[in-house]
């Protein structure tokens, strides 16, 4: 386990940022951390690399105190790619993150591998917000950490920038490192995450692979085309576009018997499972009624 | 010390390349020198005293911009949030700005000799700098921690202005611009109680060959104490907030 944070509270002045959060990253895998705005994701990710205490319970990190400095050789961070200091240039930036590990990354291999080669000598405050996140993410790698905690490391990406930045953060993992994401993309989560926590109101709401949250919603999508509705029990949604039917059910095997018996004329059937989105609205309207 | 030299270096590198900041705050002590005061000093006794208070001018400008306005815009900024989570102890970033802070002062002291020994019968003897440069640095450390108080106390926005609103009549009641007896007479009965007027009476002997009064030096002592520990009071309630 390389870090790990148990019941732990936290208020930030007048809110309630954590309300008793316990949870493991685990050497070598993905975990992604998803949730609304002010689910507390980043004040968790602020108490684990060191930047605040928590009111009650633990936070380790590398079997230390994160608040420590030398714990931290372990932790690569992005920073918010709307902060670099001004007037400094792409490699300048880099090299002074490099300055405080003892086996960095070499600076070049490291642009290259974030498609910046070209704009080492750059100043930050003239980059594209593609290229300052791509920087925020490099950042993130410079000291060669076990833990790379990358905070929303895709906002604002095109398709092409997003794929590109999965493929580093793969290799990353496959050389041995661990990852903690947040992000707002679920694609993204489903894509890259070994394990989803999904937090809401300063609580971990749900946890397990993306697989494991997708099945305890249970649902599943039968999807036809045909010419008109037909009537159906056991949906608990339903959705139309043209001659194409999703219907969602928590037993897609009893509902396909139930279309074949009713003779509906369908084409192109396809039982599909349900998004990690879907999966996450879910868990969050449980969490609501609870 | 690597990391000391590479923070000093991204802070020197980035004061560098903003001269629309760094040559204004190094010139306008000079300028303000050979406008006002550098015409009416007919003597040396007088030219020395004069440069010796532009010259705390010229270091309490750098100083208290350089701590105030510039770990303001730093609390607005993600990236000293960034810098805090790298496995470096916070001292490392802080004395790279104290050496920024101190490189600048420098440089604006000396543009203030260089207008002086141009314009005026300034005799300054060698033997005289060591008290001087010390009766500086004193200084210097306690505006640094005023600043850093001042940031930390107002709103990133707010700190710009109410330094300014602090700044100029700090210098002017200090008396350094003109000579306190020279002062409007209510301006003279306040001057003693500021820790500007306080910064003179250590900067004043040290120019002109006179000895030190220990009460202005448990002054200054008393001042940056209490600036430091505003300053840390006010970090900490910011840290509990953000």
């Amino acid at each position: 386990m390389i870090a790990a944070v148990e019941n732990v509270h936290k208020r930030l002045g007048k809110v309630q940022a954590l309300r008793g959060v316990s949870l493991d990253v685990r050497e070598g895998e993905l975990l992604a951390l998803l949730g609304p705005n002010g689910a507390g994701k980043t004040t968790l990710v602020s108490l684990l690399v060191g930047l605040r205490a928590p009111d009650r319970g633990k936070v380790r990190l590398a079997g230390g105190d994160p608040r420590q400095p030398a714990t931290r050789r372990v932790l690569g961070l992005t920073p918010q790619a709307t902060g670099f200091p001004p007037a400094l240039r792409v490699r300048e930036v880099v090299e002074l993150v490099r300055a405080h590990y003892s086996h960095p990354q070499p600076t070049d291999a490291l642009l290259d591998r974030f498609g910046l080669g070209e704009l080492a000598a750059r100043n930050v405050q003239a980059l594209s917000g593609g290229q300052a996140r791509r920087l925020a993410v490099a950042l993130a790698f410079a000291g060669n950490p076990r833990l790379a905690v990358l905070d929303e490391p895709t906002t604002g990406l095109d398709v092409e920038s997003r794929r590109a930045l999965w493929r580093e953060i793969e290799r990353f993992k496959q050389e041995g490192g661990t990852v903690l994401l947040t992000t707002h993309y679920l694609e993204e989560a489903e894509a890259l995450a070994d394990r989803v926590a999904v937090m809401n109101r300063g609580r971990v709401v749900s946890e397990g692979s993306p697989e494991a949250i997708k099945r305890r919603v249970g649902l599943k999508r039968v999807r036809f085309r045909a010419a008109e509705r037909p009537e159906l029990a056991g949906v608990e949604r339903y959705e139309r576009e043209g001659d194409l039917h999703t219907f969602w059910t928590a037993d897609a095997d009893a509902l396909v018997r139930r279309i074949a018996e009713q003779g509906v004329a369908f084409a192109d059937l396809e039982v599909l499972p349900i998004s990690l989105e879907e999966a996450f609205l879910a868990v969050l309207d449980g969490e609501v009624q609870a | 010390m690597k990391l000391w030299m590479a923070h000093t270096k991204a802070e020197l590198l980035a004061l560098l390349r903003t001269p629309g900041f760094l040559i204004p705050t190094m010139l306008f002590p000079s300028m303000f020198f050979l406008m006002f005061a550098a015409p009416n000093l007919p003597s040396t006794a007088a030219a020395n005293f004069a440069t010796g208070s532009f010259m705390t001018f010229a270091v309490f400008t750098v100083t208290f911009f350089q701590f105030g306005v510039g770990t303001a815009n730093e609390r607005e900024n993600p990236w000293s949030s960034f810098v805090r989570t790298l496995p470096a102890s916070p001292l490392y970033r802080n004395a790279a700005k104290v050496t920024t802070a101190a490189v600048l002062a420098l440089l604006a002291a000396l543009v203030l000799v260089l207008a002086s020994a141009a314009s005026t019968p300034l005799d300054l003897p060698l033997a005289r700098w060591p008290r001087i440069f010390l009766a500086l640095a004193a200084g210097g450390v306690m505006m640094g921690m005023l600043g850093t108080a001042l940031a930390y106390l107002v709103t990133p926005k707010a700190a710009l202005p109410l330094a300014n609103l602090i700044y100029l009549p700090l210098a002017f009641i200090g008396g350094m611009w003109m000579p306190p007896e020279l002062l409007p007479k209510i301006v003279q009965e306040i001057s003693p109680y500021l820790p500007s007027r306080q910064w003179m009476e250590l900067v004043w002997p040290a120019v002109g060959d006179g000895s030190w009064d220990v009460g202005h030096w448990l002054a200054v002592a008393g001042f940056t104490v209490a600036f430091a520990a505003l300053a840390g009071w006010a970090q900490r309630r910011d840290e509990a907030v953000r």
